[in-house]
């Protein structure tokens, strides 16, 4: 197993910038997510650590080793596909072989390692099949059996469960969980389905238009995105975003429509030193409390007020989508109360969640005071 | 009601299948027809009213089985054909798959000229590109082979290549000349086959470790072995019937004519030649080679299980 190390990578297709001056790491045993919406690059920096692709510019570094010219089968790497891409002409055994006989292995040799490795992924019945006659779930083990029978150093999945149903997908996420820290294996997992990242992941890696825009643990992703970006990319729905104007007085709040909110300690101080008169307040579906009564609010709590727009029963809770002003935000509500279209309602926030982002670098403020 | 469907059904089938069916029958099954009726008279000389209701039973057969057991120069066009067919139906499926992988391998932008280059002899008029190997190969010095060969001190005096280097010379010339408008059929179907393999599986071999040729042996050619199959029963059915260039070959003398006569052209030679023109012969020869053309086709389609090819529907509908 090695870490993996980008350094200021940049992969340009004619003009097209696919991955753009990425610098990152992925270390030995880590089970690294990369996140982002379709055309992000997300594919493209897997080919490029697999050596499909060579970088534009940059260096890949594998441990201290510069594996950046390298072919791909000098790097010893396991990739997996959305579409499995298993050789349609060979059956099982000889799709999860064929890595082995290429290297030479030892007949022996690879029937013990193809057994070993079937058995893990608990495919041994389906060895003598062809993979058009096995089901997108037993395409995919096989697929992942061919990327471990290798014991690749780095393992590279590219979307491996969107093609699977639901409960599928979730059995098999978190089987593939299971393996990964089993095999020790470095592995980095492409997707852009938010939910899957945050289940499977040590540390998720956001990208953008070629542009890595945070790496970190989940629950900081979630909890503190760094730009507007993320926060909009992850949750589900996702994070909420108003704009607001900022008034310095004794104290520092912000004014959205005729409603003050009030500024935890740690936003305070920054706003002060920052000075900016406008902000994007920005806040989670769940974070919010959803009152249908003025008299109900706390007092000396933030309320901002809207009117409902939809209502989604979603079982467990109500999806309701409030118009603030000209903004639309989604919040989530008990449905212990009946809402309906048109109605009044006050949204009190909470404090501690709520986050805020320079509306010209989109940059959440915390992270602009730290630079 | 279900009868009703399967009525529509059938009116359907008639319109789709009908311009099919009668593009068919005027341009194969009824000159086939007639053919084989020619072959039972003593037609020549394209002399309708005299033979055409003459009937001589196996006549034609047995003089055109006498003439291949006795006959010298028959003999050799069975020779002829036979080399010529094995040895240009190698070089258009072996071609056309190195050319389609040399492309497929290659820059795209450089590719695609190189694939044009290779189409032109089938896209240039037969007598344009005939009279090209005509200069090419011609017996005196102004034939380009010839000239090189003497400018680079390798023979002395100019060699008429097709008459004189006996059998190799002739047969050498009209594989090479057939040779070259055939590989790009092999070639556009490789490549365009080729082009389709998803790229995914491509990288995955990549990955897996598999070097060019690797890729080559144990991906790309399994994958494209319908496509194989196809090229080498197309161009086996169409080798044993042209006869387009090598007939102006030999009518300009740059191939001897005992040596560069094929089956397809011995009919031809027969029925249309100069001199006596004999109908009823030719049309025997015709009637044998579309039986050997239809059992040799059979045994291919057999032995490479082309009806593997034709695959079953997906689903039941
Ligand atoms: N071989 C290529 N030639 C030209 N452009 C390419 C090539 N591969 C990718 N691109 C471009 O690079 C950008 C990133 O593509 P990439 O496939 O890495 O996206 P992705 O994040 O994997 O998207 P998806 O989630 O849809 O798979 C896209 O704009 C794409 O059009
Ligand atoms: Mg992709």
């Amino acid at each position: 197993m090695v870490s993996v190390r980008l350094e200021k990578v940049t992969k340009k297709f004619g003009k097209v910038v696919a991955v753009n001056n990425v610098d990152l790491e992925i270390e030995e045993g880590e089970f690294m997510a990369l996140l982002g919406p379709s055309g992000s690059g997300k594919s493209t920096l897997l080919y490029l650590i697999a050596g499909i692709y060579k970088p534009t510019s940059g260096k890949i570094f594998f441990d201290d080793r510069d594996v950046t010219n390298l072919p791909p089968r000098e790097r010893n790497v396991g990739l997996v596909f959305q579409n499995y891409a298993l050789y349609p002409h060979m059956k099982v055994f000889d799709n999860i072989a064929f890595p082995l006989k290429i290297k030479k292995v030892p007949k022996e040799e690879i029937r013990r390692k193809v057994f070993e490795v079937a058995k893990l992924l608990r495919i041994e019945h389906l060895l003598d099949r062809y993979p058009g006659q096995l089901s997108g779930g037993q395409q995919q083990r096989v697929a992942i059996a061919r990327a471990l029978v290798k014991e690749p150093q780095v393992l590279l999945l590219d979307e491996p469960l969107s093609n699977l149903d639901a409960l599928l997908r979730v059995s098999v996420r978190s089987e593939l969980k299971r393996l990964q820290k089993n095999l020790g294996i470095t592995a980095i997992y492409v997707t852009h389905d938010q939910a899957e990242a945050m289940a499977l992941a040590d540390r998720i890696a956001i990208i953008n238009e070629g542009v890595i825009q945070q790496v970190d643990l989940p629950e900081v992703v979630y909890n503190r995105p760094k730009n507007m970006f993320v926060g909009g990319f992850i949750g589900n729905p996702p994070m909420n975003f108003v704009e607001a104007g900022v008034e310095y007085n004794e104290t520092v709040k912000l004014i959205v429509g005729e409603d003050s909110v009030w500024l935890p300690q740690e936003y305070i101080e920054i706003l002060r030193k920052l000075k900016l008169q406008k902000v994007v307040l920005g806040f989670r579906p769940e974070d919010v409390l959803v009152l249908k009564d003025e008299r109900q609010v706390e007092p000396g709590s933030s309320v901002i007020r809207g009117e409902i727009f939809t209502v989604e029963p979603m079982g467990r809770e109500v999806l309701l989508t409030v118009m603030i002003g000209e903004t639309m935000v989604k919040v989530y509500a008990p449905p212990t109360q009946y809402y309906s279209m048109g109605d009044k309602v006050f949204l009190q926030i909470n404090p501690a969640k709520l986050r805020l982002f320079d509306p010209d670098t989109t940059i959440a403020l915390e992270y602009l005071v730290k630079t | 009601m279900k009868k009703n469907i399967f009525s529509t059904n059938k009116v359907q089938l008639l319109i789709f299948l009908l311009p099919a069916f009668l593009i068919v029958l005027l341009f194969y099954i009824i000159p086939i027809i007639i053919t084989v009726y020619v072959s039972f008279t003593p037609m020549r000389n394209w002399n309708i009213d005299k033979y055409f209701n003459v009937i001589v039973g196996l006549q034609n057969y047995n003089r055109l089985f006498s003439l291949i057991t006795r006959d010298p120069v028959a003999r050799q066009v069975v020779m002829n054909t036979v080399v010529f067919v094995a040895i240009t139906l190698a070089i258009n499926v072996l071609g056309g798959l190195g050319l389609a992988l040399a492309n497929f391998f290659i820059d795209e932008r450089v590719s695609t000229g190189f694939r044009t280059l290779w189409l032109l002899p089938r896209m240039t008029p037969i007598a344009v590109y005939g009279l090209l190997w005509y200069y090419f190969f011609h017996g005196s010095s102004i034939g380009m082979l010839n000239s090189i060969a003497m400018s680079l001190g390798l023979i002395k005096k100019p060699i008429a290549w097709g008459q004189e280097v006996i059998p190799w010379g002739p047969w050498s010339i009209i594989i090479i000349v057939n040779g070259f408008v055939g590989v790009s059929f092999g070639m556009v179907i490789f490549y365009s086959a080729l082009k389709s393999i998803p790229r995914e599986l491509i990288i995955a071999a990549r990955v897996d470790g598999a070097s060019n040729w690797k890729l080559t042996t144990n991906i790309l050619i399994p994958l494209l072995r319908w496509h194989l199959l196809f090229v080498t029963t197309w161009q086996l059915l169409s080798l044993l019937t042209t006869y387009a260039h090598t007939f102006l070959l030999v009518e300009w003398g740059v191939v001897s004519r005992t040596y560069g006569q094929t089956w397809a052209l011995y009919v031809f030679n027969t029925a249309f030649g100069r001199g006596e023109q004999d109908q009823g012969l030719a049309a025997a020869a015709a009637v044998i080679l579309v039986i050997f053309g239809a059992i040799l086709g059979w045994i291919t389609v057999r032995a490479l299980g082309f009806n593997k090819m034709i695959t079953k529907p997906k689903g039941d509908i």
